[in-house]
């Protein structure tokens, strides 16, 4: 514009685009190859000039204005005129983790769907076993293979799903619906996380020291190092797991010294003397509980291991097993935005996450903020989600108080 | 040289606010670097004077901690990507840059982070990074290719690396040697024209001839207690392996960026037929503005030495690789023959996203290094 009226107005510079290959002729900048130079209008170009980079001629040159890209994206409705392949396309279910949880959603929601495209995500071998057998197969002293109820790629074929195995899941793109793996990047229209929890070692306890028994991997390379001798072996932590494995370490002929912090095992049913019970069970057997003292550092001396305690006591031990308790790794969790309170907060009819398209069951979810790591409820949830994600009937998860029972053999324990 | 010349060129300038900074790099970037991309693409041209200018705009400093407090990682990403949009090149060189500056500041040796860093963040100096070897060494993927030898006040060093990036007879790189004799590393400032170094051409690429990539020949190149970077090498790299991996992330969002705007820039006259195809730009965008905003975040903390946070970093630069490999070809597959011309960006694109893909920590690398951190620790 020009306010005052008195120089002549230069127009606007314009683009005009090849119809037959996209370059673009910008006034501008003219075409300096063909001799055209800059500022050189599009009207006066001679009618035998061509396309630079295609060779077709000035008529096939329509005018152009360079789009916007919020402008054109209004202009799609939601994503597009029509919803992109990558859209369309079945991606199925995902489920993260091989443990019970993981193959308990894969059979009840094939039940449900024989259809359905299922993967199944693991960071282990994806073999099926019975994790509450680990401990008792160290008592009657099972080989290791006998452990294993199925192999994880006969139980993949048999509920037609793919198994990745080895494989860690590391994060999600909610928006995108994505699950990113160390083995590429795999979509998904519902996704299950099902990866339960981790063993929780306290700083004091170096990992390169003491073992945790959450897994068969790791049972079967204590085995290994425990060997066909008796051993000695201190476990740090007598809940429920601790003291379980003491007992079954005790049945297998090895030699137990298992600490707590609290004066007596099982302290959490403390009400139900299940420690003093506990200890009246094991008077036959190679345990020696020492209650009341906390690990103050764990350190490899020769050819074993010692264990200080802050009060000054010292053991050695040839192996050292820590069960202090578990915690839910958080990783995915966050890079999907879930609401966490202790673990993966969840519904506590429908199981589902504050992401839609996300469940969670098992040992990684909370309900109220409190955990309930065990087996019972694992297949009444699996049905729970199989049910919504199969659009069957809904099936809600119904919380019921869960019955312990101590597996110690001179006296088993049922604790409420 | 007058002293006084070297003086006044090596004063730090003050960093601009973030927004100046990102203006003068588009600035520089929409303008000569677009006039030479082509000509870096594929001709080798090493455009070290538009180094230079992005140098002096703070480009590749933002990240470095200077009087006026703690460095600004996001917004050095951010200029690598303004560049990488136009030329993948030269966002590569700019990440060689900002990391070889890293290295300075990170060292504690007086000697470099005096007047070498101050040149180098002028531009005045400018220099690269030889830690794709030692990085795989690292990750346990391949053995290292520097070996230094203790002497009387340093060390020896022999040995050849491929393919180093940013360098020229007066540049300079951060290199990595294991010390014979013991299981610990050195790392240190290595000079292209110190005597026992030789720089020797590399056969050419298919894509970004021009970063001034060379392979490094040393024979008994004498390393003194100066030019340490970091002795034993090892605690540095674990300090400072976060902050270097996360940099790179400035490339992979450009050159995405640039892919998406080649897709929008057909949609007038394509998307009639475009919208058949699997990736549009709509929605590569939400998915390239999700992993901006997860790199944002990170760069906040970009020398939280955790393995759960390095996890993180190795985690987005491989989406970042993933998505510019995905939005290159898809943009390709937009703009159909005229994506094809050899004189298009778009092609020269795709080249660009492989190579994010592939430079050292390549995907696959990634992937690996993820497995091996996410892997729970036992007694052995």
């Amino acid at each position: 514009m020009n306010p005052e009226g008195t120089s002549p107005v230069i127009a606007e510079f314009l683009q005009f685009i090849c119809r037959a290959c996209g370059l673009i002729y910008d006034e501008a900048v003219g075409d300096a190859d063909s001799g055209l130079a800059a500022g050189t209008r599009f009207t006066d170009i001679p009618d035998d000039w061509a396309c630079p980079l295609c060779g077709v001629t000035k008529s096939d040159f329509d005018p152009y204005t360079p789009p916007s890209p919020d402008a054109l994206c209004a202009k799609l409705p939601g994503c597009g005129p029509v919803v992109s392949i990558r859209q369309r396309h079945r991606a199925g279910v995902l489920i993260v983790g091989a443990g019970r949880a993981g193959w308990q959603m894969a059979e009840h929601l094939r039940a449900a769907d024989a259809d359905v495209p299922i993967t199944l995500v693991t960071s282990c071998a994806g073999d099926v076993y019975d994790k509450p057998l680990l401990s008792v197969a160290m008592a009657r002293q099972l080989a290791p293979e006998k452990l294993v109820r199925e192999g994880g790629t006969s139980a993949a074929a048999r509920l037609n799903l793919r198994l990745l195995a080895h494989t860690h899941a590391i994060s999600i793109s909610a928006d995108s619906k994505q699950l990113r793996t160390t083995r590429g990047t795999l979509r998904y229209d519902q996704l299950v996380l099902a990866h339960g929890a981790q063993s929780a070692l306290p700083t004091t306890l170096p990992a390169s020291l003491c073992w945790r028994i959450n897994h068969l991997g790791a049972y079967l390379r204590l085995r290994a190092a425990l060997g066909d001798s008796p051993k000695n072996v201190l476990i740090i932590g007598a809940g429920l797991i601790g003291s379980e494995l003491a007992n079954d370490l005790a049945l297998g002929g090895h030699h137990i010294v298992l600490l707590d912090v609290q004066a007596e095992p099982l302290a959490r049913w403390q009400d139900m003397q299940a420690g003093r019970q506990v200890l009246q069970a094991w008077k036959t057997l190679p345990i020696r509980f020492v209650g009341g003292v906390k690990v103050a550092t764990v350190e490899k001396v020769a050819s074993c291991i010692r264990v200080t305690t802050e009060c000054g006591q010292q053991f050695e031990a040839d192996q050292v097993i820590a069960a202090t308790g578990l915690q839910t790794p958080s990783r995915l969790a966050q890079s999907a935005g879930l609401a966490w309170r202790s673990g993966i907060s969840v519904d506590p009819k429908t199981l589902s996450t504050s992401q839609p398209a996300i469940h969670a069951m098992g040992d990684c979810i909370t309900i109220d903020g409190q955990p309930s790591r065990y087996i019972e409820p694992i297949a009444r949830q699996a049905k729970t989600i199989a049910a919504a994600i199969a659009c069957c009937e809904p099936e809600p998860y119904e919380q019921r108080p869960v019955v312990v029972r101590v597996k110690t053999t001179s006296m088993p324990l049922t604790l409420h | 040289m007058n002293p006084a010349d070297i003086l006044h060129e090596c004063v730090v300038p003050t960093l601009p606010p973030a927004d100046e900074l990102l203006a003068a790099v588009r600035s520089v970037a929409q303008g000569q670097l677009k006039q030479q991309v082509d000509a870096i693409d594929r001709q080798g041209l090493y455009p070290h004077a538009i180094l230079k200018e992005l140098a002096k705009a703070g480009a590749m400093s933002a990240h470095l901690d200077s009087p006026q407090g703690s460095g600004d990682y996001f917004l050095a990403i951010q200029a690598m990507a303004e560049a990488s949009k136009v030329c993948g090149a030269t966002g590569f060189m700019m990440w060689c840059q900002a990391v070889c500056g890293l290295y300075l500041q990170q060292s504690g040796n007086p000697a470099l982070m005096g007047d070498v860093l101050t040149r180098h963040v002028a531009g005045v100096g400018m220099g690269g990074t030889a830690l794709s070897n030692p990085m795989k060494s690292y990750a346990q993927i391949e053995s290292l290719l520097l070996k230094a030898t203790k002497v009387d006040g340093g060390y020896l060093v022999n040995g050849t690396l491929p393919w180093v990036s940013n360098l020229q007879a007066d540049h300079y790189c951060g290199a990595i040697a294991a010390v014979a004799g013991s299981s610990t590393e050195v790392m240190f400032l290595l000079r292209c024209n110190a005597p026992g170094v030789a720089l020797r051409e590399c056969p050419s690429f298919s894509a970004m001839e021009g970063t001034g990539t060379y392979a490094l020949r040393l024979q008994d190149h004498f390393v003194g207690a100066n030019d340490i970077i970091a002795d034993p090498a090892k605690p540095y790299i674990a300090r400072i392996r976060a902050a270097f991996v996360m940099l790179q992330c400035g490339m992979a969002v450009g050159i995405t960026q640039g892919a998406i705007e080649s897709m929008w820039a057909v949609e007038p006259q394509l998307g009639h037929v475009n919208q058949y195809l699997e990736d549009r730009p709509d929605t590569l965008q939400a998915e390239l503005n999700a992993l901006v905003a997860r790199v944002r975040k990170m760069a906040q903390t970009p020398f939280d030495s955790s393995n759960e946070f390095f996890i993180d970093v190795l985690d987005a630069r491989a989406h970042g690789a993933e998505l510019c490999l995905r939005a290159s070809q898809s943009a390709l597959m937009h703009q159909g023959a005229r994506g094809y011309l050899m004189s298009s960006d778009v092609q020269r694109r795709v080249r660009e996203a492989h190579f994010v893909a592939i430079v050292t920590p390549a995907i696959k690398h990634l992937r690996m290094e993820i497995a091996r951190l996410s892997a729970e620790e036992m007694p052995a």
